[in-house]
């Protein structure tokens, strides 16, 4: 989710956007510090990158992280869908209609 | 005018927090704060951004949580051993060197992460280690104090601690509350010196080039990638003188260390874990002695290593797991003994054989079955099978060892066995299709071990229960052969009441009690109270013959065990002393027929005959002991040295000298009678391990 979130807004990727955008997609608060800590994870596994943006009076003159995703974390991205697809394929749909009645 | 955030939660997250590389985060709290978020808000980010920092910066440090515990547990079996050493000097050198062994117990540890770190592709910078040598011992002695104020405040008057240490192994195992205590200063002076040297990983160094002097030469070296510029002879001999090292590494451990328990009748959870730390010691061992000679100069190995040393360490570790078991069935003289020896060399070789085939493949070819036309008519009938020597040097081997068992000689055997187990492994074992990663290779290598330590456990149970086993078996001889030749007593009514006796190691015994000759006048003192001379209005003293039982028991134990050997004779006329190490504590009990009341006693006199010709200070305390009472309860007249052993007084004795030693009875005391004296020897660290030969007359105790 994080990765969709850093690929969807592109060149505007960074704390605060990122965390906008999670909380639309799940409909409940994030913690700004949580986003940071998975994004730290995801760079030492080089699925994204960061660069540090020029500081702006409205943030106390501290500087922006912005993220962008590698060909790694695309690569990753895409074979995560495949494989969705796939298991999603597997289930047949009276056993989803099943559990939508439940 | 724009809203500020509060103060204090921003102050939190910049100095509360650990992994802060920039300031982004804290400039996304405040963008998201102006846009009209409340306080509430800012201060709820900030307490989760320190609690995700905390816990991810505990993540990355769980190795040195787990060193740090790992290597305090032997901190009690340290203070005994430093006590034991820093007992002798005067008070200052004493503390200095208490000082400097601790200190070097703390750097021993730190030395020890950092290899073991280095053995899992991590290290530690040296700027980062030196600050960590100098920081532990100046955290350690702080935290110490403070532990030990605390500690003392918490269990105020202080802890019951028995009055001599036991053995180290018992030290290591300790989980009570004044062990656990001791440990604290030493988990946290290491946590705290380590703290800041976070690991990383030797190949993202070498990736990033950064720094290069944080990362020695050995160790670039080792991670050099699998180079095999050797021939095959230089590596078979070095890889053998390798598993030999460590073998020998691990024998010496196991005859050191190996020992059986105290116990005659053990509980299994205690034999599980003494088999665990044996198989635990006989593995690091191993790993330790082929670790010195791996790194040695002379070594090609250290430069052209044929496969990595921990996944060496992790094959050869499967075959010195067995070395404890082994040694503990040599010493009970069972051929058992030579066969774990033979499953040991087996399934060593046969590991080190998989993992090093790619450094033979080129000069060795794979076996293999002969090959065969197909469709060739009684093909197999025409196959002749090639001579090979190594089938006759096993058969040869085995035949020997046989031999050597029949007549006892089980080291023999043992080493045959394991040759010809080794040999036949070499041989005939096919390599597994292993994956070229080194990754999957530490995996297999792992996963096997861990399969095999699980036999290798329960045999080294069996081999502790075969132990304890013996042991009975030869105390109850030396207990057959001593009533044999009549040495202890003829009273057939007490031998037959009397309980078997039970060793210690070979001829002692688990505890030790003397009575007094039968032939001796039986007194059951005091008179009867009508006539007793503490009865109401009476002055004069009362003298009680002694004629009770002396007790030489060890630690833990603090009565005598229902095994204890049980003999007639006088401490003036037996040498009783500990031959495990394991302080000898001695005391003398006398019962009284009857109560006398403590309102009434002012002092007591106790007169001894002292035949005892070792250096060295003894003091007597007296213990006055109401046994009617539910809870058994003591007054302790406190200690007296005994004259004629202090240094000034010694001298050589050919007749003992007798000598009275006056206690003070205290009028209020939480006991209002008492019917039973107890004399604690106490003795100094000379006589630690021998019993004081030192007997008790009587006593006469005075009216007030």
């Amino acid at each position: 989710m994080l990765l969709l979130a850093v690929i969807h807004l592109g060149d505007e990727a960074y704390g605060v956007t990122i965390t906008q955008q999670l909380e639309a997609y799940r409909g409940r608060g994030v913690a700004v510090g949580s986003v940071y800590a998975a994004l730290e994870r995801l760079e030492n596994k080089n699925l994204v990158e960061s660069s540090l943006g020029d500081p702006t009076p409205e943030r106390g003159g501290k500087a922006k992280r912005y993220f962008r995703i590698t060909k790694e974390g695309l690569s990753q991205v895409h074979e995560t869908r495949r494989v969705l697809t796939r298991l999603w394929k597997t289930i047949p749909e009276s056993m989803l209609e099943v559990q939508q009645e439940n | 005018m724009r809203r500020q955030p509060p103060q204090l939660a921003t102050w939190m997250l910049e100095h509360l927090t650990t992994r802060h590389r920039d300031d982004a985060l804290a400039g996304d709290l405040l963008e998201v704060f102006r846009m009209g978020r409340s306080n509430g808000w800012y201060w709820r980010q900030v307490l989760a951004t320190c609690v995700l920092s905390w816990a991810a910066s505990l993540r990355a440090r769980v190795p040195l949580l787990v060193f740090a515990l790992m290597w305090s547990m032997a901190a009690p079996a340290w203070m005994l051993f430093i006590i034991r050493l820093a007992g002798l000097p005067p008070v200052l050198i004493g503390l200095v060197v208490w000082t400097i062994l601790n200190s070097s117990f703390l750097c021993a540890g730190i030395l020890v992460y950092r290899f073991s770190l280095k053995s899992f592709g991590q290290v530690i910078d040296r700027r980062n280690l030196r600050h960590a040598m100098w920081s532990a011992p100046l955290i350690f002695l702080p935290s110490l104090f403070t532990t030990f104020v605390l500690m003392n405040l918490y269990s105020y008057p202080g802890f019951s601690v028995a009055r001599f240490a036991t053995t180290p192994l018992s030290q290591i195992a300790d989980l009570r509350m004044p062990a656990d205590a001791l440990r604290i200063p030493y988990v946290f002076a290491l946590l705290c010196a380590l703290w800041g040297a976070v690991p990383r990983s030797l190949r993202s160094l070498q990736q990033l080039t950064v720094e290069p002097s944080a990362i020695d030469d050995s160790s670039r070296s080792d991670s050099s990638g699998l180079v095999y510029e050797l021939d095959p002879f230089t590596l078979r001999r070095f890889l053998g003188l390798m598993v030999g090292a460590g073998l020998i590494n691990a024998m010496i451990i196991g005859f050191l260390l190996c020992r059986l328990p105290d116990s005659h009748a053990p509980a299994f959870a205690s034999l599980l874990m003494r088999a665990i730390i044996y198989v635990a010691l006989g593995a690091l061992a191993g790993a330790g002695g082929t670790w010195l000679y791996w790194r040695s100069p002379a070594s090609p190995f250290r430069a052209h290593a044929p496969i990595p040393f921990p996944l060496f360490a992790l094959v050869c570790a499967s075959g010195w797991v067995w070395v404890p078991s082994m040694v503990m069935f040599y010493e009970q003289i069972s051929a058992a003994s030579a066969f774990v020896a033979m499953i040991g060399a087996f399934v060593l070789t046969s590991g080190l054989r998989s993992a090093a085939f790619p450094a033979f493949a080129s000069g060795q070819p794979r076996p293999s079955v002969p090959e065969m036309a197909d469709g060739e008519l009684f093909a197999e009938s025409l196959y002749r099978p090639p001579i090979e020597a190594h089938g006759y040097v096993i058969a040869l081997s085995l035949y020997a060892a046989g031999a050597a068992l029949l007549t006892r000689l089980n080291y023999t055997a043992a080493a045959l066995l394991a040759f010809s187990a080794s040999v036949f492994a070499w041989k005939r074992s096919m390599p597994q299709r292993t994956s070229d990663e080194t990754g999957n290779q530490y995996r297999q290598a792992t996963l096997r071990l861990a399969l095999i330590v699980i036999p290798a456990v329960l045999v080294t149970i069996w081999a502790l229960l075969d132990g304890v086993a013996y042991r009975n078996r030869v105390a109850e001889l030396n207990a057959a052969l001593a009533a044999g030749n009549g040495a202890a007593t003829n009273d057939n009514a007490n031998q037959k009441s009397r309980p078997k006796a039970s060793t210690l190691g070979f001829g002692g015994y688990e505890s030790l009690i003397l009575w007094p000759f039968p032939e001796k006048k039986q007194l059951l003192p005091p008179i009867p109270m009508e006539d007793s001379l503490l009865a109401p209005g009476t002055t004069r003293p009362l003298i009680i013959r002694f004629n009770g039982p002396y007790q030489y028991i060890q630690p833990p134990d603090r009565v005598p065990g229902p095994a204890a050997h049980q003999a007639h004779a006088t401490p003036l006329a037996v040498d009783v002393q500990s031959n495990d190490f394991i302080p000898i504590m001695m005391d003398a009990h006398q019962s009284l027929s009857a109560s006398v009341r403590i309102a009434r006693c002012r002092k007591i006199e106790v007169e001894i005959a002292n035949g005892d010709n070792r250096v060295g200070t003894v003091s007597l305390g007296v213990l006055l002991t109401d046994e009617t009472s539910s809870q058994k309860r003591s007054v302790d007249l406190g200690r007296q040295p005994i004259i004629s052993t202090e240094p000034g007084n010694f001298s050589i004795k050919s007749a003992p000298v007798f000598e009275k030693l006056h206690f003070a009875v205290p009028a209020n005391a939480r006991i209002r009678k008492f019917n039973a004296i107890t004399v604690v020897f106490i003795p100094d660290i000379k006589h630690e391990f021998v019993a004081p030969k030192i007997a008790v007359q009587q006593f006469q105790l005075f009216a007030r």
